[in-house]
């Protein structure tokens, strides 16, 4: 079969227009995904841009030693970018939840692609160059070359990102390299020799990728997209719970089987108001003890009290407590509190250890995910605040996060009047969290809370001053009389779940 | 041809879903705590060697289950140091024996006490003793953690085991009569835990005829209400309605006064208490030593354990009565007392099924399942994350005589068992075989007294609660029943009783 040679000029130009596009996607999907991961998306796009140009030169000059076979390779060129540019963007998010090599193999794709890219305007353009005058060539070649180029750049942030997601972009301009490739069989057909061969390889090339861009949303884990409002950067099933990370623009958040946990964006709001007016009360805090809070961030405001000497935390998790001691996009968040030699990680349950710990705290952060089941219902119960509070010093508070006072406000109630029946003396106070709604804790010990008159410095939200309003409670968020959960009577579960039940209805 | 053919379009199209198609795990297992050799050694008079030693001691007590340990924690309590218990098997603790793997310990049988109520008085006392009962509060961490109990009924799981979904209003109309009948009977005081308390002739009458009967008479006729009853029944009792008096029933319902939410529980079930009990008087208890006679003489009392003859002033009898006439010289053969067949096994399960259907519960029934359901050993856990469990499975054999029911527990094999209770549990399992590694299974030939029809009123029951000469019966299975309750009570009241004939002579003769 051969192409009427009318059509033969504008399908050469096309080619050049898509492969452009197809190559600046690779790059922009690269280093989009290297400033959600890593952050700091000026150092991210520099060094990806750069290495790509570099590489790119390196495949112009590799083009010289290519002599025979042109069509057939400028084929496989394509074939080849087709497969590891599809693949790249599924490739470096399994890196970042799997392994630690992430910016290992993010370079060597940028690279590698780099280098393919590199050939291919090279190599197109010595095989058409027969046909066409040299200026005429290069000016064509070269114009539809920037113009893709364009096209990419406005298609990426506006069509891209927002419908299909990195690793779904990244297949669809697989396939197109992969019909490239495909055309280019037609378009060279008396250039290569098994024609025939190279077509069914592009065939089912092409199948894969088609299939791998239908089925890219499992990449990502399993058509949970549609939970999530922003783009999942990171997913994973621990033997504990799932793990999701999101990013939009500069907002992470994080979701613990499929709740959230914070949002980067205010997270500082609901940790210096568990931390900071509990802390701040006690004359000469030196040991503290934090019961969940795996993200590090509670540790990263303790640590903001020079006179203490020693963090022990206790997560669940040991995945958990991994990812926010080693990822930076992560330890940017904690401040990298998890390596500071003040912190003592215990992967742990948490009953279990405080029922068998001798050790006796200053303070005791008790941030668990809300008691959505019996499992974690047992975490709220006066035998477990017992068994808390028998660790803390005579000066000892303890600050339990409690759900929302607004929008589970018999919740809310029941876990302060547990705290009570555990023989404590109880102070619930709320702060205005974006991306929780109103938000409530409760400081709890064997001794009477007074507000601080000092706090750290560079707070961004709790003050001296604010404090008061905080304890005061408006009318739709009223103490409710509600009976305290009990191991063998967790009124807790059934009532949490009846509020949120009341709420979305 | 056409059987081969489907056959392999299956394990064609398995093969090509390849992945999803998971393989039944290789259940390890056997039975376990087999004592009925050693019983029968005594059914059938076999001779024991002569004594070749002779110790002296102020009390024996034979048996080591509840009412054995009971006795010998209230004589140590009392003061008195001269007494040994002698145990049959190697373990004590009877129906509260238990067990342990490297997942969780778990009970063999008894599994959990219902919050006694004021009259129980040596119970509270003991519950005192090991800080279950503070300053009249009930520890948390010993009463059964949220969710207790579902039923798995018309294809799903309800809260609790008493029926409350799909009742027609004849059905609520039953259950709301049977409870006022309750009310009224308990507001009589003469159905109380321990039965002693409240025991009074004026309720003879509902010993004469068979809580079936009884409900018959009531015009109960609701299937549902009738499941229920039968489960109750074969729950405590090992027997179904028809073959438990009326009385026992009614007491199952009546005598009960929880002020908690309960009941009280523990991973080894009853064998916590059995732990704590042995913690104080394990030195008093000797393992392996069965008793094959006893012989009571003007002066005291002989009891002869394999080569040993201990001289004793008085034995407190805590085993089986049934095992008396065996043993005691010149006992009459018993005719009331009748014994329910039961058989237990410990799954351990790597993890829960996918079908498990609710957040983890401690006790899981099924309706109109032979069998009495599972109880989740890592329930009382304080862990919140638990992959693997182990569950212990209750299997009174209620349906058919208890004598055909010990024959098929003797004749059948362990695998037909396994099979027989993995066959169960696929009714609400199906993928329950991916799950299993292990199930141990224990046969229990004379699990508990039943109390069927005449047995709670007769002479011959009445008569044993009395002292004979210097032997004491102590067994629960005076009271008609077996629950720990009343063991404990007959224990504590043998020791009681003994005490007070010692007297003076409190440290050693």
């Amino acid at each position: 079969m051969r192409l009427p040679s009318t059509n033969l000029g504008i399908l050469l130009f096309i080619t050049v227009l898509l492969i452009a596009a197809c190559g600046l996607i690779y790059e922009l999907i690269a280093g989009t995904l290297a400033s959600y991961l890593l952050g700091d998306s000026v150092l991210q796009f520099s060094t990806i841009i750069g290495c790509y140009l570099f590489a790119m030169g390196i495949g112009s000059a590799l083009s010289r030693y290519i002599d025979r076979g042109l069509a057939y390779r400028f084929v496989w060129i394509e074939l080849l970018l087709g497969v590891i540019g599809g693949c790249s963007s599924a490739l470096l998010f399994l890196a970042f939840a799997y392994t630690q090599g992430f910016q290992l193999l993010m370079y060597s794709l940028v690279v590698v692609i780099g280098i393919l890219v590199g050939l291919e305007i090279p190599l197109l353009m010595r095989l058409v160059r027969g046909r066409y005058h040299f200026r005429d060539v290069v000016a064509h070649v070269l114009t539809f070359d920037y113009l893709g180029a364009l096209g990419a750049s406005l298609l990426f942030p506006i069509l891209l990102v927002p419908y299909l997601g990195l690793v779904r972009s990244a297949m669809l301009f697989g396939v197109i390299n992969v019909v490239v490739a495909l055309w280019s069989t037609f378009l060279f057909a008396n250039q290569i020799a098994a024609v025939r061969a190279l077509r069914s390889l592009c065939v089912v090339v092409l199948c894969g990728l088609a299939i791998g861009l239908v089925e890219a949303k499992r990449i990502t884990a399993a058509a949970e997209d549609n939970i999530y409002a922003d783009e999942i950067i990171f997913s994973r099933d621990t033997r504990y719970q799932h793990i999701v990370l999101t990013r939009f623009k500069d907002d992470i958040r994080l979701f613990l089987s499929s709740h959230l946990q914070f949002s980067s964006r205010d997270e500082y709001r609901y940790h210096e108001a568990l931390i900071h007016p509990g802390l701040s009360a006690i004359p000469a805090p030196r040991h503290v003890l934090v019961l969940g809070g795996g993200d590090g961030l509670a540790v990263r405001e303790i640590l903001k009290y020079p006179q203490i000497e020693s963090v022990t935390l206790v997560d669940l998790d040991p995945e958990m407590t991994k990812l926010f001691s080693t990822n930076p996009m992560l330890t940017a968040l904690n401040q990298k509190s998890f390596l500071s030699p003040k912190v003592h990680i215990i992967n742990a349950d948490a009953f279990p250890w405080v029922d068998s710990s001798t050790d006796s705290f200053d303070f005791i952060v008790i941030d668990f995910p809300d008691p959505t089941n019996y499992s974690l219902g047992k975490l709220y119960t006066t035998a477990f605040y017992k068994a808390v509070a028998r660790h803390l010093s005579t000066q000892g508070l303890m600050v339990v996060q409690s759900t929302s006072p607004m929008f589970a406000r018999d919740s809310y109630w029941c876990i302060a009047e547990t705290l009570k029946q555990a023989g404590l003396q109880t102070y619930p106070y709320h702060v205005y969290v974006p991306s929780f709604g109103e938000w409530g804790f409760v400081i709890a010990g064997h001794r009477d809370f007074q507000f601080p008159i000092s706090l750290p410095a560079g707070l961004r939200f709790v003050s001296v001053t604010g404090l008061p309003a905080m304890f005061q409670f408006p009318p739709d968020m009223s103490p409710l009389p509600m009976p305290p959960n009990r191991l063998n009577d967790q009124v807790l579960v059934r009532a949490y779940d009846q509020d949120w039940k009341d709420i979305s209805h | 041809m056409k059987a081969s053919r489907r056959q392999f379009l299956q394990s064609g199209s398995a093969a090509l879903i390849g992945l999803s198609i998971k393989a039944d795990r290789a259940i390890a297992g056997s039975f376990v705590n087999d004592s009925f050799q050693l019983g029968h050694q005594l059914r059938d008079r076999t001779q024991f060697p002569a004594p070749k030693q002779v110790q002296k001691r102020s009390v024996v007590i034979v048996g080591g289950g509840i009412a054995g340990l009971s006795a010998a924690w209230r004589l140590h309590n009392k003061g008195f140091t001269d007494f040994v218990l002698l145990e049959m098997n190697d373990q004590p603790g009877g129906n509260s024996r238990w067990g342990e793997n490297e997942i969780t310990p778990y009970p063999w049988a008894a599994h959990y006490v219902p919050v006694p109520g004021p009259k129980a008085v040596y119970v509270r006392e003991l519950f005192e003793e090991l800080g279950v009962l503070k300053d009249d509060r009930w520890e948390e961490r010993y009463l059964c953690f949220s969710p207790q109990e579902r039923l798995f009924l018309y294809g799903r799981w309800q809260d609790g085991i008493e029926p409350a979904v799909g009742l027609t209003a004849a059905d609520r109309d039953q259950f709301r009569r049977l409870e006022d009948h309750i009310h009224t009977f308990h507001a009589s005081g003469k159905f109380t835990v321990p039965m002693e308390v409240g025991f009074s002739d004026s309720t003879a009458e509902l010993d004469r005829v068979s809580f079936a009967e009884w409900l018959r008479a009531q015009g109960m006729n609701s299937r549902i209400l009738n499941w229920y009853l039968n489960y109750c029944c074969r729950d405590d009792y090992g027997a179904t309605t028809a073959n438990t008096s009326a009385w026992a029933g009614i007491q199952y319902f009546a005598s009960r006064e929880p002020e908690e939410k309960g009941p009280l529980t523990w991973p080894e079930g009853n064998g916590w208490i059995v732990r704590r009990l042995m913690d104080r008087i394990g030195k008093f208890v000797q393992p392996n030593r069965m008793v094959h006679r006893i012989s009571q003489t003007s002066k005291g009392v002989a009891i002869f354990s394999d080569d040993t003859e201990y001289r004793a002033e008085f034995v407190i009898f805590a085993a089986p009565t049934f095992l008396g006439p065996y043993l005691i010289e010149g006992m009459a053969p018993l005719h009331v007392f009748e014994y329910s067949p039961w058989l237990t096994a410990n799954i351990t399960l790597e993890h829960l099924p996918a079908s498990y259907g609710t957040d983890p519960t401690w006790d899981s029934v099924v309706m109109d399942s032979p069998t009495l359901g599972y109880v989740d050993a890592t329930h009382q856990s304080l862990r919140t994350h638990i992959d693997r469990t182990v569950w212990t499975f209750y299997w009174a054999l209620a349906e058919g005589t208890p004598a055909q029911n010990r024959q098929l527990l003797l004749d059948k094999d362990w695998n037909y068992w396994k099979e027989a209770i993995l066959r169960d549990l696929e009714r609400v399992h199906a993928d329950i075989r991916q799950c299993v590694s292990h199930i141990d299974i224990m046969r229990m030939g004379h699990a508990m007294a039943r109390p069927r029809v005449g047995a709670i009123f007769s002479a011959e029951r009445r008569s044993l609660a009395e002292p004979h000469g210097r032997i004491f019966f102590a067994n629960s299975d005076l009271s008609g029943f077996s629950i720990f309750e009343e063991a404990q009570y007959r224990g504590v009241t043998a020791a009681d009783f003994v005490a007070s004939k010692l007297g003076g002579h409190r440290t050693s003769l």
